[in-house]
């Protein structure tokens, strides 16, 4: 009777799905909403049977979340913990969320520091983008289902737990047919390149982007972005070991060339630019003398967009470039750019189907990931802290 | 007396040197002008490589215009041409001087735009203004009106130019909206002042301390500064107090770069753009990561040269420029810089001048 119930309360939302509940070994229920996708629900799963018809803003099925918290800013490895937290009442505008999984990203490990523009307040779940499965909505919700994969629409909402619950206007569907890690890695880095790669210059295909951090999540999604669009890219990353296992890797993502940033201050770069045009666009997510490079490469006219600033260390830009080169010199901030069009569902919505059109047919992938679990957060964070990394941590709840 | 007897001398020099000889040309005997320039044969960083020379001029063609200079200035990129360190320089053996006024003597045949009598400025860089006379295409000068001081014509078409083109092109700004600028006592410094006034718009003006700073603060607000502050005193006291007055700069000039820049840079409201025009302390500028990516601030260069070299078959354009400086001008909201004179003759000693810190602008008197 407890399943007919719960059978009972999907059904409302929704015109026609295939139900299909199953009692696994562990004691969980299945929850198959549609064939092929599945909704695990833990052990604590709580059938009321005293739901009635007229309300639909009930305690969610689930109470508790496993989370990591911090209370106080500093390094994470001292100030992160594994705690569990009791879930609000859902809302009649909330949705529960089961939260799949989600990076460490350096915005993450920023926030916990203290060190970024924006800080929760405390005490505070880490964690900014992350994907998870809806299993309770509100009853005025309507724009999102039981079932959807949902990403957050802002930075700070704490996407490091197992449950979370959250306003439907915080929350933006994504397809759930593509692979969950792309998914848990979309809404930041993948945005950020794309939005980079069209809002600043007018590419043509053909045209060329220089980038430094090429390497990072961004920086491989902008190769393949822009491979895409037929658009070129050299691709400046740190010199290391194993260079030439990177090198293909991102060659075979469709990076045009890969230099190191010792090659890009020698006199052989003229020869290399004779392969391809001058780039109009340089992608900097490291400042320092690598930001400045990239600028002595520039077209007249181009502009340098700094999306983030690894070395710590400011951006040195010479007059000249600024006067007798017509540089422009800008910043973006994907959280920004989404706090500006939280009226305009259109711009996100757009921006996100482009790049689920690229994963379907496999010219966008997740940058390299190991996942982690909840209980192993502190090597997730050691990890992720570690210079010249390559792998993307990722929770999986 | 001694200043009067220089003058003399100096007046009497300069007809000397004017003096017309006469030359076998075309078949017939004709008078061959000449003039005097100020010429350097190579670039140096020494300003005594620029030499007095008596040079010939070329006989008048159908479309060329011969034109006695009245004054030029001498600006920071006309000595960086001379040292070669300005991105366009000139053939050599070359004669100084981007920008300068001059009346039209005599016209060719096919001339229509100007007529003797005219006072004309050069369109482009590179002219050669430091000299009593010059030939060249009807193209290469555009006619400004008489009716302002020579002193205010022959520096009219760069700086101030450069300061109303920065004021509008990269900032909607409203009136009593905020500009702040370092340089503030630089021609284009005061010129940002006095057409901002003129635009109804608050300006802050940071400037280098010095002996006789109160001086200085006095003049610059008698021109209309609403601010004017050390660079010291910025850094250490902030600008709290000035920003419960005024709202916070969408728009940072900036001519100075280095350490400099970056204290106007940290001044700008989010999506503010500092505009940076000149680089006297020879400093790149240090951009901290966080006001690109978190306050979105732009930067942008500007080029008066390149606006112009752009703008060239758009005579509207640049012709619409120069009547809302000449107007600001004629109604005295836009005095010229304070200037000291020389008579062309002395060019060494204003040239020599200028190397040095705190200077006034000097323009040459032909």
């Amino acid at each position: 009777m407890e399943i007919l119930r719960f059978a009972h309360i999907i059904l409302r939302d929704f015109v026609v799905h295939k139900v299909v509940v199953r009692k696994i070994a562990t004691g969980a229920w299945t929850l198959s909403v549609n064939p092929g996708r599945s909704a695990c629900l833990n052990g604590s799963l709580q059938l009321d049977r005293n739901i009635s018809r007229s309300t639909f803003s009930v305690e969610p099925s689930v109470k508790e979340s496993t989370a990591l918290i911090y209370r106080c800013h500093g390094e994470p490895s001292q100030v992160v913990t594994l705690e569990t937290l009791k879930l609000p009442p859902l809302r009649s505008t909330s949705v529960l969320v089961k939260m799949l999984a989600a990076p460490i990203n350096p915005s993450d490990i920023n926030m916990i520091q203290g060190t970024y523009a924006i800080l929760p307040d405390l005490p505070a779940v880490g964690g900014n983008e992350g994907v998870g499965q809806v299993i309770e909505v509100g009853i005025e919700v309507k724009t999102i289902k039981v079932g959807d994969w949902v990403i957050p629409r802002d930075a700070g909402l704490g996407m490091w737990q197992t449950a979370v619950v959250l306003s439907a206007d915080d929350l933006v569907t994504v397809p759930s047919d593509i692979p969950v890690l792309s998914a848990a890695t979309l809404g930041v880095n993948p945005c950020t390149a794309l939005r980079m790669l069209s809002d600043f210059e007018d590419l043509k295909p053909g045209d060329t982007v220089i980038q430094n951090a090429a390497n990072s999540a961004v920086g491989q999604a902008v190769i393949q972005i822009a491979a895409a669009k037929g658009v070129q890219t050299v691709n400046v990353v740190r010199d290391r070991p194993n260079l030439q296992k990177l090198t293909d890797g991102l060659k075979a993502m469709g990076a045009t060339c890969v230099i190191t940033e010792e090659t890009l201050r020698r006199p052989e770069m003229k020869e290399i630019f004779k392969s391809y045009p001058r780039p109009k666009l340089a992608l900097n997510g490291v400042g320092g003398k690598s930001a400045t490079e990239l600028l002595r490469h520039l077209q007249s006219g181009g502009t340098m967009v700094t999306y983030g600033g690894m070395a710590k260390q400011p951006v040195t830009v010479p007059v000249s470039a600024l006067i007798f080169k017509n540089v422009k010199i800008r910043g973006f901030w994907v959280t920004q750019w989404k706090r500006d069009h939280k009226h305009d569902d259109e711009a996100l919505h757009s921006m996100l189907e482009e790049l689920c059109t690229l994963i379907r047919t496999g010219k966008l992938s997740s940058p390299a990931c190991t996942q982690v679990g909840m209980l192993d957060f502190h090597k997730a964070l050691h990890s992720a802290m570690k210079p010249y990394t390559s792998m993307k941590q990722v929770l999986v709840m | 007396m001694m200043r009067g007897l220089t003058r003399r001398l100096a007046q009497a020099e300069l007809k000397r040197l004017q003096q017309e000889g006469t030359g076998w040309w075309g078949g017939v005997w004709r008078p061959l002008h000449h003039c005097s320039a100020l010429v350097y044969r190579e670039h140096s960083a020494s300003v005594a490589a620029v030499r007095l020379e008596h040079l010939p001029l070329p006989a008048l063609s159908k479309h060329s215009v011969r034109v006695k200079m009245l004054a030029a200035p001498i600006n920071p990129a006309d000595l960086n041409m001379v040292q070669g360190t300005y991105p366009i320089l000139c053939p050599l053996p070359a004669v100084g001087g981007n920008e300068g006024l001059g009346e039209v003597v005599e016209v060719g045949s096919d001339v229509m735009a100007m007529r003797p009598g005219d006072w004309v400025v050069p369109m482009d860089a590179g002219f050669g203004t430091w000299r009593t006379e010059v030939v060249c295409e009807e193209t290469d000068l555009i006619s400004v009106p008489k009716d302002i001081s020579v002193l205010g014509a022959a520096t009219i078409a760069v700086n101030p130019c450069t300061a109303y083109r920065m004021l509008h092109d990269f900032q909607a700004l409203t009136p009593g909206s905020t500009v702040i600028q370092n340089g503030a006592n630089s021609a284009v410094g005061q010129a940002v002042i006095q057409i901002a006034a003129s635009l109804d718009l608050r300006t802050i003006n940071l400037i280098r301390d010095r002996p006789n700073c109160g001086e200085l603060v006095k003049e610059l607000k008698a021109l209309g500064a609403d601010y004017v502050i050390t660079e010291e005193e910025v850094t250490s006291s902030g600008l709290h107090h000035v920003f419960q007055e005024v709202p916070k700069p969408k728009l940072g000039l900036n001519c100075v770069g280095g350490v400099s820049g970056s204290l106007v840079l940290s001044h700008l409201d989010y999506g503010g753009t500092l505009v940076t025009y000149g680089g006297m302390a020879k400093r790149p500028l240090q951009i901290p990561a966080k006001s690109l990516i978190f306050k979105n601030i732009t930067l942008q260069g500007f080029w008066m040269t390149q606006w112009k070299r752009n703008h060239r078959q758009d005579k509207a354009c640049l012709k619409s420029m120069l009547d809302s400086v000449y107007e600001l001008a004629r109604s005295g909201q836009l005095r010229p810089p304070n200037c000291i004179q020389t008579p062309f003759p002395l060019y060494t000693q204003a040239l020599q001048a200028t190397a040095q810190r705190h200077q006034r602008k000097h323009v040459l008197i032909m």
